[in-house]
């Protein structure tokens, strides 16, 4: 018996990581039910000790301001995860499929850009957003965003190992590049194409740098600032914590759905 | 005739001319003309109204004696080196756990990557508890109860950066797994079935075989992890406003402050240029490494 629980010690460790990488959301979600302003005590004995109640909830509805936090942000990621998922699609194809001048050169010219941190482009664009009177908008988090060149690299890189005769058959029985595009090369991409979706959404979703820079009012800040901002003024812990559950949720569901194509993700950005 | 040409020409270059020129445009003023604009603008001051004044070399010359700046250099170095080894260590206890316990893992991979999409301001928040520096803090409770002395955590110049440190080694162990998880499943069962009759245990076999096998991916993660980490910003942000006493400035919270409270956009163009130098670097030891790696191959 001592034996076979020694051996199963590889499941032990599985089960003490699992709950140690757990425990800061468990932590988020009791707290969530949890009317305090500061915090006392173990959050794991809450549980029984204090009232549970929906007061966080409550309030963080009753506020129209969270509200429209919640929907800056589904603006500011629906549209770029969409239009992001559109151009990885018909520029890989455009890059994998067809021929024309000086192909390579731009191709990887987009790539070599991918080395300037995002954060020397927060400066300079600064100026062109303010040249087109842009700051405290939408604009400045969608229009960047609508493509991505990673999302054309996967993209290129699935359709380079489609065999070219899918596409040769189809252009004898006289099909245009747009037919063979939807009708034969889209379908067979999905997946990556899913792929590119995820990671964009989380990107969207969770940045923070450029709405904190881009927005200067507090209707226009999306889920993150206003979160952002209300972990240092208002420092009611309930609140807050109800406010990270709720950012937390779409993040959560699309993970839940779509794990898989993260996993793909992270292996193909290896390839790089 | 001209007309049938033009039909030909179209139906060749159509979709190149409706999708490909936009996106073209679009890179241009939103990618190259920002690059370009930014160098420009480290020559010059300018406080965000009115137009950028040339002004030579003084944002460069500056950025040199600025012991703010080098300080903040440090920090992020101080960061990488609190950070990078234990993400890379993590990852790989993990994807080892989960490839010796094949059934029924598929949860635990699912948990240990959840932090990787959960964004900073929610981790942050939760974090801030965690490491309260009052002796009502979670970790706290749990030194003050097995009677050692609470600490100070966030609050503690020596302790803040080990604490963010703390808090990205949980957010990006998940994908480091993921990527030694790959690793792993690509290393031939050959290699281990001869370990095996060779009698070799499993720790000499992980050393002996597993490990040097892994070399390429230790390299690419190892690579992935100090670029994430020259560009932290997110939590020092949000947990310490670069405090106490400037321990958690990090290049890109300098950065922040100088351009956008400091509306010193010149200098903190420099910076960024900075920042990207250092990418840049990494990147190209990156590339000469996996290539040699190609080439022994």
């Amino acid at each position: 018996m001592g034996k076979k629980l020694y051996r199963q010690w590889p499941y032990i460790l599985l089960v003490f990581f699992a709950f140690l990488f757990l425990s800061p959301f468990l932590i988020m979600l009791i707290g969530s039910f949890v009317k305090m302003r500061t915090v006392v005590g173990n959050p794991y004995l809450w549980l029984f000790q204090e009232n549970l109640t929906l007061d966080n909830y409550r309030y963080i509805f009753a506020n129209g301001r969270f509200i429209q936090w919640i929907a800056n942000s589904l603006i500011i990621t629906i549209i770029p995860v969409l239009s992001q998922m559109f151009f990885a699609a018909i520029l890989g194809y455009i890059f994998a499929k067809k021929r024309f001048f000086a192909r390579e050169f731009i191709f990887w010219v987009m790539m070599a850009v991918i080395m300037v941190p995002n954060q020397l482009l927060i400066i300079p664009r600064y100026i062109v957003f303010k040249n087109l009177e842009w700051i405290n908008t939408y604009w400045p988090l969608i229009v960047p965003e609508l493509w991505g060149v990673l999302g054309v690299f996967f993209v290129r890189q699935f359709m380079m190992t489609l065999p070219k005769e899918l596409e040769e058959a189809a252009y004898m029985d006289g099909a245009n590049d747009f037919t063979v595009f939807f009708k034969i090369l889209l379908p067979l991409s999905k997946p990556v194409i899913a792929t590119v979706g995820t990671f964009a959404f989380i990107g969207c979703w969770n940045d923070l740098l450029t709405p904190l820079i881009y927005t200067t009012s507090e209707e226009m800040y999306p889920l993150t600032v206003g979160l952002a901002s209300m972990l240092t003024k208002e420092g009611n812990f309930g609140v807050e914590m109800a406010g990270s559950v709720i950012s937390f949720i779409p993040t959560f569901l699309i993970f839940l759905f779509f794990q898989k194509y993260f996993v793909k993700g992270i292996a193909l950005s290896g390839l790089k | 005739m001209k007309n049938f040409n033009f039909k030909k020409h179209w139906s060749r270059y159509g979709i190149i001319y409706l999708f490909l020129v936009p996106v073209l445009i679009h890179f241009c003023v939103f990618q190259l003309y920002p690059i370009l604009l930014s160098f420009y603008l480290t020559f010059t001051d300018w406080p965000v109204i009115g137009e950028p004044k040339f002004v030579g070399l003084k944002n460069w010359m500056q950025f040199f004696s600025d012991r703010l700046a080098w300080k903040a250099i440090w920090n992020t170095v101080l960061f990488s080196l609190y950070y990078i080894l234990p993400t890379m260590a993590l990852g790989l206890l993990l994807a080892l756990l989960i490839q010796t316990h094949k059934k029924g893992t598929g949860i635990f991979k699912g948990i240990y990557f959840l932090p990787v999409v959960t964004s900073f301001v929610v981790i942050s928040g939760i974090w801030a508890w965690i490491f309260k520096g009052t002796e009502q803090g979670f970790v706290n409770m749990f030194l003050t109860a097995v009677g050692l002395e609470p600490q100070l955590f966030l609050s503690d110049s020596r302790q803040a950066l080990m604490v963010l440190a703390g808090l990205s080694i949980f957010k990006v162990c998940g994908s480091t797994m993921i990527y030694y998880y790959a690793g792993l499943q690509s290393i031939p069962q050959e290699y281990y079935e001869a370990a095996k009759i060779d009698g070799a245990n499993s720790w000499k076999t992980f050393w002996k075989i597993t490990f040097p096998l892994l070399l390429p991916i230790h390299f690419y993660v190892a690579v992935i992890t100090t670029i994430g980490s020259f560009q932290i910003f997110d939590s020092a942000f949000l947990l310490t406003s670069g405090g106490p006493d400037y321990a958690t400035t990090t290049i890109v919270y300098y950065l922040y402050q100088e351009g956008f409270a400091g509306l010193r956009l010149g200098y903190a163009s420099v910076l960024a240029y900075v920042l990207f130098f250092i990418i840049l670097v990494i990147s190209i030891i990156q590339r000469k490494f996996l290539d040699n790696e190609l080439t022994y191959k």
